[in-house]
């Protein structure tokens, strides 16, 4: 009982925090770092306010909305649907060709997107497997491409690729021809959805292709669809209907306002810079060594590189290192750090204590191995008080 | 949409060395979705080099064709078209409207692809359409003084080919564009 009074308790303390005409957000931070309640949508308004994609004035919300999902509408415009019904609609006589090599050419700029969605379609066919929620179907379909009368092709069919049915004409001694199916259909390597149906991963497909062309510096970089899958999950699977409608265009401002924190992680001209992802490694191993230097000296004598494992967790904050509940619960006190992903740190370092007793005594490879698939048994909200620990000692 | 390339008659080493550098500049591999070739590849080398293009490659046989295991005759479905694909020799006479006519209604086939003749050629008879890509390397052909290289590309959207034709007159590749509809 004492259990569904507190969470009950918690409930009412971020309704009442959520409630007010101005939001502090010095409270709410305070009411996340130990984790959003699950009921009642709470965590995908919580999480668009830590994103700053909502406003701190309550009043000024549905103006904010309607104008962001507005301009997605004209991103989605702009980017996939006019230049389709461009090329359906090719007037006679144009000089562009398929095969023009010019950079100005419209064909030549359709076949750059291809190759960047190419990637894009490859990581996201098989986003978050252990769930069935990608495949199955949205509710909310983005309707000019999937409806029947449309000649628009879907971002999916631009880069299928498939073998043509063929039959051969064989002539018999006795002068009879046959036309003879030569090849078997190749059977398809996904199901794909009825038509005029549309899956959760087509959603995540474009919202990365809009960011992609958006952001031609660092366009799609893989790692990127690791991201935005739990995020998209929460928004989309929000209880409150009129929230969960909009969850593509929202979604996609919360992973662009993400990304721009976290950019300088997947730039390859970065890495060895102030911001790049070698310097955070190394407040990380830092970090460790000022906490637990017999550990940092145990890896490093064993000669475990951090881009191993640190990589991985720093990169896609975590997301591949738990299964999708623990990793949203991590995630809320990531967000709720004001100063953001100065916590990761920690985190990272509070992971790598935990298995102290074992990386002391054991070997390169059982260590390594351990680092790389992190055993399951550690409860996460112990390596969070760890890391709370660490955190907090850190500053005083 | 589809971008289907239609080639023939390369005739790579015995009648002409290789491909055009202006063509080879063209045609990049992660465009063409499928090859559909009228034949008379030759070596085995010619067919790689498609293979390369687009990993769906179609062949029927020409009369210098090494490979004896293509078939003389093919029909590929794309689409909404049917496609009909035979290198021609077998068509007397060679390039002739209404044989080729004949054929087509034998195969029962919207659109008919045949070579041969090593000029490029592309009509509508009896609302059926008919394509001879002429010969890609533009190689000798003892039934016409002189073969300009050309293949084409067709790009098939529904109802609808859009077909273009690339020719390689003196220095310059020209493009020219022919739409037919499917009655």
């Amino acid at each position: 009982m004492a259990g569904i009074n507190l969470s009950d308790r918690k409930e009412t303390l971020f309704l009442e925090a959520l409630g007010s005409p101005v939001i502090d957000m010095n409270n709410l931070r305070k009411l996340c770092s130990t984790g959003i309640v699950e009921t009642c949508g709470i965590r995908t308004i919580c999480w668009r306010l830590l994103l700053n994609c909502l406003p701190k004035q309550r009043t000024k919300w549905p103006e904010a909305l309607e104008k962001q999902r507005c301009e997605y509408q004209q991103f989605l415009n702009e980017m996939i649907i006019e230049p389709g019904l461009k090329r359906c609609n090719a007037a006679p006589g144009l000089d562009d060709h398929p095969l023009n090599p010019n950079p100005t050419s419209e064909w030549n700029s359709y076949f750059k997107d291809n190759d960047i969605l190419l990637q894009i379609d490859k990581d996201v066919r098989r986003l978050c497997p252990d769930i069935a929620f990608f495949q199955n179907a949205t509710a909310y379909p983005c309707e000019p491409l999937v409806s029947p009368t449309s000649r628009l092709e879907n971002l999916r069919k631009r880069v299928e690729r498939s073998v043509l049915s063929s039959q051969n004409l064989t002539r018999k001694r006795l002068g009879i021809s046959n036309l003879i199916s030569s090849r078997k259909q190749a059977s398809r390597e996904y199901d794909t959805l009825e038509e005029g149906q549309e899956a959760h991963w087509e959603v995540v497909e474009r919202i990365l292709f809009i960011y992609a062309k958006l952001n031609p510096g660092t366009a799609y970089v893989q790692g990127m669809n690791e991201i935005i899958g739990p995020l998209y999950y929460t928004l989309a699977s929000d209880p409150n209907l009129e929230w969960k409608e909009h969850a593509e265009a929202d979604t996609f401002f919360c992973f662009t306002n993400l990304m721009g924190e976290i950019r300088d992680n997947f730039i390859k001209s970065l890495d060895k810079s102030g911001s790049g992802i070698e310097a955070s490694m190394n407040r990380v191993l830092c970090l460790l060594r000022q906490v637990d230097p017999e550990v940092w000296l145990r890896l490093d004598s064993l000669a475990i590189k951090p881009q191993f494992y640190l990589f991985r967790w720093i990169t896609l904050l975590l997301s591949q290192e738990f299964s999708l509940p623990d990793v949203i619960h991590i995630w809320d006190i990531l967000f709720s750090d004001s100063r953001r992903f100065d916590f990761l740190i920690a985190v990272c370092s509070a992971m790598i204590i935990l298995l102290r007793d074992e990386i002391l005594t054991r070997d390169f490879s059982h260590n390594m191995k351990l680092l790389q698939n992190y055993p399951l048994r550690i409860d996460v909200n112990t390596i969070i008080s760890k890391a709370k620990e660490i955190y907090h000692n850190l500053r005083n | 949409m589809v971008l289907v390339l239609v080639v023939g008659d390369i005739h790579i080493p015995y009648r002409a060395s290789g491909l055009s550098p202006k063509f080879k500049k063209l045609l990049v591999p992660g465009k063409i979705q499928h090859i559909l070739c009228t034949g008379n590849l030759c070596t085995r080398d010619s067919f790689d080099y498609l293979k390369t293009l687009a990993s769906d490659v179609h062949v029927v046989r020409g009369d210098f064709d090494d490979n004896a295991s293509y078939p003389e005759q093919k029909v590929v479905t794309v689409g909404q078209f049917r496609i009909g694909m035979c290198h021609g020799h077998q068509v007397c006479p060679w390039g002739d409207t209404e044989s080729l006519a004949m054929l087509q209604r034998q195969l029962n086939v919207d659109i008919l692809l045949f070579g041969h003749t090593h000029k490029f050629e592309a009509y509508e008879h009896d609302n059926h359409f008919y394509i001879n890509p002429g010969s890609i390397t533009g190689a000798f052909s003892p039934i016409s003084s002189d073969v300009v290289p050309s293949f084409v590309l067709m790009d098939i959207q529904a109802s609808t080919v859009v077909t273009y034709v690339y020719q390689l007159q003196g220095n310059d590749v020209k493009v020219e564009r022919i739409e037919y509809q499917k009655a």
